[in-house]
């Protein structure tokens, strides 16, 4: 069924169709939609879930914890300073090797306080162990939510959805909305062999003293290794069953380009915009979003980016000292595989509009920048 | 339960840390390695009372205002609180932990008012056991006899009791004066101890004389002798048997009879023991000029010091390092003395330090009556030689007072020499319980095991420094005029106040501490205990560490 939603209400039908058990959040803008629709369904019975209230972020996530622990499906939202007061317990759950699905709305980490996009507060939990998807539109962050339990089900590893504060969270789009019996199919029910059992109790995330602790290490980077195989193959299913595919990356235009703008989240999309007005005008451009931060897909993006001539990252972070995330990731993925130019920039800081223009922009001084100078380049920062 | 696991790869591990045996046998899961128990200690107050009073349980019963319950306490132990009340030399308060942090607890004293309650509340005693068959004849009504009967008695085993004397008490009644120990007290303490049981009562009746040890043997079934030491040792020096000389005990059982003694006349006492100084301060008392001369120092007086300083105080002269050489006597009378002077030299077998005549040094004292208090010794005829003797003592085998005779047991100064009431109550009682395992057949206790305990077991942020409670006096003047007794009890707010400060070492009074502390709530209370529920107990230790008194103890968890 086809309904106009906000996307902070896409994530939370993509939760009821998942027949998902425990829901344990706190409310924070711009975030609350979610779990403010999940209780109304909770509560009038459309889902069949225990809801905790708790008095803040880090007790949500330690709820979600036990209940993940208990061998229950288990969902939470948060954004911003809600996710970075859960970071003890972010921790624990990839210890732990739980499967939890988490959707962030990025937003800006005050002071300077702010409610607006930009995607520090999710990239500082990068290398917590978390799998991160970056969600463009409405649609998607529905659709990531049955794929996300699949994927962290099959691997014992917790995934992060991301999705832009208000340009994703409160704007209205179609979805096609998931009904929990086509789910089903595709999402068995969740029932772990090791699990909180008071009839056969042990003790989980005891001492490991210095013999085993890399060992155990070693395992969730295995798991994240393993991840990009399944991420992929989970999305491949989930088009076999609905119609809509998914995938590590989407490039959009590249098989010719002399120059790939490299995106994520709302961003790409209006990249893809400008991306056909300047194809228009005879410029060989193309884009490349990537949807998953963590595990890196390396193979798929150095594919794409070294059969083109330059490359150009559009960061909607900083990641002080060290330029922003996504040029890190694509540089490091590239390394040692070309010697085109790779030049990052950044914008959209604490919610300033990324519009075709500023893209544009981009787009028109990455063609002329040279690599590696300037090293940093702020696009649209008063001086 | 605890034990290596070994992997050789991570494909043999779980992908999380987890126990891979159930945890059942410990529901904390891993967190808890070691334990938190209750285990009570041994207060070292009981460790210090020779007859192993449960100080500290009634104390803490007196806490409770439960007076009858903490007197029973004693009586367990010691039928006679209101006697060494007052006269004790209380090895148990220099062991009282409180003496580490400020001063002693006045356990002493605490005990001379429960046991004048006691004594005014002659319906405490609980009646005896139904009467057994077997008899038992106790030789000396001392309080090593005393107390021997008692607890035979208690028992329900039927005592005889022989006394050489024409009243009981021994030393009790003619050896201390009654300012320290007033005869209406003992006579007290005595009353309820013959009423506690069938006993019959034989004075001036001399075994050896108007009963053979033999016909004993014949008429009962064990004997306890604890005749005491009541001869006085004599000085070995010329002119002993002059008049105005006289043995201290002696004196002493002059005094306590009321006899009207001639007082007038410079007195000196020999002897640095409790004896003398009873004896100077007695004929201090009737009006004399009193000098103690003691052949070593202050230092080594054997007395209890507060009789020294209360005889000091009362203004009895001291001369030290001197001891009488020659006695001169006019007419077959006392006349004068001649010390020689003395000075220590090294320790001798009792670690005090010999006392060694000065050469050529000597002085002469004008004397008009003389009393010999160099300590006493037994009189053994009557008991030789069936019973085994050694250094004029009786021989005993261990600590239940057993002779080389099957069924003759002895306790007391007739075993150790001159020693403590305490010592001999504890010797009695002891002696007793033994006769009456014999009777039954029952097989001796374990020995209680001896636990260190100190300051440094005591959480002293929970105690505020307090000065020890004295016992309410006469004024030294007062005390001087005649034998009023001098220390009296504590009335119940004095005792309260003293009670009060007792650290009740090493054993639980219920505080409520490790409840309060517990983070897991883990501890439960019951109606008079508290018990740790390990089902939520993580092993923190807290409760270990918030106990005043250590009354908890660690135990390693799966072992």
């Amino acid at each position: 069924m086809k309904k106009v939603v906000m996307g902070n209400h896409a994530v939370s039908y993509g939760v009821r169709a998942s027949e998902v058990k425990v829901i344990s959040a706190y409310p924070v803008t711009p975030q609350t939609h979610i779990v403010e629709l999940l209780s109304e369904l909770v509560a009038n019975g459309e889902i069949d879930a225990k809801f905790i209230k708790v008095e803040s972020e880090h007790s949500a996530m330690a709820a979600c914890v036990g209940a993940s622990a208990a061998g229950s499906r288990t969902f939470t939202a948060t954004s911003s300073q809600g996710l970075l007061l859960m970071t003890e317990m972010l921790h624990w759950a990839v210890g732990a090797r739980l499967p939890i699905v988490l959707t962030n709305v990025n937003r800006a980490i005050g002071p300077p306080w702010s409610i607006w996009t930009d995607q520090n507060d999710s990239l500082s939990m990068r290398d917590v162990g978390w799998i991160q998807i970056y969600c463009e539109s409405n649609q998607e962050t529905q659709d990531a939510i049955p794929q996300a339990f699949k994927i962290a089900e099959e691997i014992n590893l917790p995934v992060m959805l991301v999705l832009d504060a208000f340009f994703l969270s409160h704007t209205y789009e179609i979805v096609d909305l998931l009904e929990t019996e086509q789910v089903r199919d595709f999402l068995p029910p969740y029932n772990p062999e090791i699990k909180l059992d008071t009839n056969d109790p042990h003790s989980f995330g005891n001492l490991s003293g210095p013999d085993y602790y890399m060992e155990l290490r070693y395992m969730i980077e295995e798991a994240m290794n393993d991840a990009r195989g399944v991420i992929k193959r989970v999305g491949k299913e989930f088009g076999e069953h609905f119609g809509r595919y998914y995938d590590m990356v989407v490039p959009y235009r590249c098989d010719d380009a002399d120059l790939i703008l490299v995106t994520s989240g709302t961003v790409a999309s209006t990249t893809r915009a400008v991306i056909d007005e300047m194809r228009d005008e005879g410029i060989k451009i193309g884009a490349l979003k990537i949807r998953v931060l963590r595990p890196f897909p390396f193979k798929e993006v150095s594919d794409i980016l070294c059969s083109t001539k330059k490359v150009a990252v559009l960061d909607r972070n900083i990641s002080f000292g060290n330029h922003g995330v996504f040029f890190q990731e694509v540089k490091s993925a590239l390394y040692g595989k070309t010697d085109i130019p790779i030049i990052g920039y950044i914008l959209g800081l604490g919610g300033r509009d990324v519009t075709p223009k500023v893209i544009r922009e981009v787009a028109d001084k990455a063609i002329k920048d040279k690599n590696p100078e300037p090293y940093i380049n702020w696009i649209g920062v008063k001086r | 339960m605890s034990k290596q696991i070994k992997f050789d790869s991570y494909r043999e591990m779980p992908i999380r840390s987890m126990t891979l045996d159930n945890m059942l046998w410990n529901k904390t899961g891993s967190w808890r390695n070691v334990k938190p128990v209750y285990d009570n200690k041994v207060s070292p107050c009981i460790l210090g009372c020779p007859a192993g009073e449960n100080i500290q349980h009634y104390i803490q019963l007196v806490i409770d205002k439960k007076y009858k319950e903490a007197w029973e306490t004693i009586i367990e132990s010691n039928p006679m609180p209101a006697v060494t009340g007052r006269v004790c030399s209380h090895p148990c308060m220099g062991k009282c932990t409180r003496g580490d942090y400020d001063e002693a607890v006045n356990i002493n004293a605490i005990e001379r008012t429960l046991g004048d309650m006691g004594i005014d509340n002659p319906g405490w005693m609980r009646e005896s056991e139904k009467t057994k068959k077997q008899k038992v004849a106790v030789i000396g009504s001392g309080p090593a006899g005393l107390s021997a009967a008692f607890y035979l008695a208690r028992a329900g085993y039927s005592v005889t009791l022989y006394e050489t004397e024409k009243a009981l008490g021994g030393v009790l009644r003619w050896g201390i004066p009654e300012y320290r120990l007033p005869n209406c007290v003992l006579d007290g303490v005595i009353e309820s101890i013959l009423n506690s049981g069938p006993i019959s009562v034989k004075t001036e009746t001399v075994v050896g004389k108007e009963i053979k040890l033999k016909e004993l043997e014949d008429n009962f079934d064990a004997i306890f002798i604890g005749i005491g030491l009541m001869e006085s040792r004599k000085l070995g020096i010329s002119n002993e048997d002059c008049e105005g000389v006289e043995s201290g005990l002696e004196y002493l059982k002059r005094v306590n009879s009321g006899d009207n003694l001639d007082s007038s006349k410079k007195t000196v006492v020999i002897g640095g023991g409790n004896t003398a100084m009873d004896v100077a301060r007695s004929a201090l008392r009737k009006g004399s000029d009193v000098t103690v001369v003691y052949r070593r120092t202050q230092a080594e007086m054997p007395a209890i010091a507060s009789e020294i300083e209360e005889a000091e105080k009362e203004g009895v002269n001291f001369r030290f390092l001197a001891a009488p050489k020659e006695i001169v006597a006019e007419g077959g009378k006392l006349s004068k003395v001649l010390f020689q002077e003395m000075e220590l030299g090294e320790p001798d077998e009792s670690g005090r330090r010999r006392p060694v005549p000065l050469e050529g040094k000597t002085f002469t004292m004008e004397v008009g009556r003389l009393f010999t208090a160099i300590g006493e010794r037994a009189d053994l005829d009557g008991f030789g030689p069936e019973v085994d003797t050694e250094w004029d003592l009786i021989k005993v085998n261990g600590e239940f007072g057993e002779t080389n005779k099957k069924n003759i047991f002895a306790g007391g100064d007739i075993v150790t020499g001159a020693a403590s009431v305490v010592e001999a109550v504890a010797a009695g009682r002891k002696a007793a319980e033994k006769i009456i395992r014999v009777f039954i057949g029952e097989a001796d206790p374990p020995k209680q095991e001896e636990t260190e305990f100190g300051i440094e077991n005591i959480n002293v942020d929970y105690f505020t420094k307090s000065n020890r409670t004295l016992n309410p006096r006469i004024s030294v003047e007062e005390a001087k005029k005649g034998f009023e007794e001098i220390l009296t009890g504590f009335d119940e707010q004095l005792l309260q106040k003293e009670v009060d400060r007792c650290f009740s070492c090493g054993v639980c009074n219920y505080c409520d501490n490790c409840w309060v502390y517990c983070p897991d709530t883990a501890i439960v209370r019951k109606d008079d205990r508290y018990e740790i529920d390990y089902d939520y107990c993580k092993g923190c230790l807290v409760c270990v560490e918030e106990c005043p008194r250590s009354a908890l103890s660690i135990e390693e968890e799966g072992k």
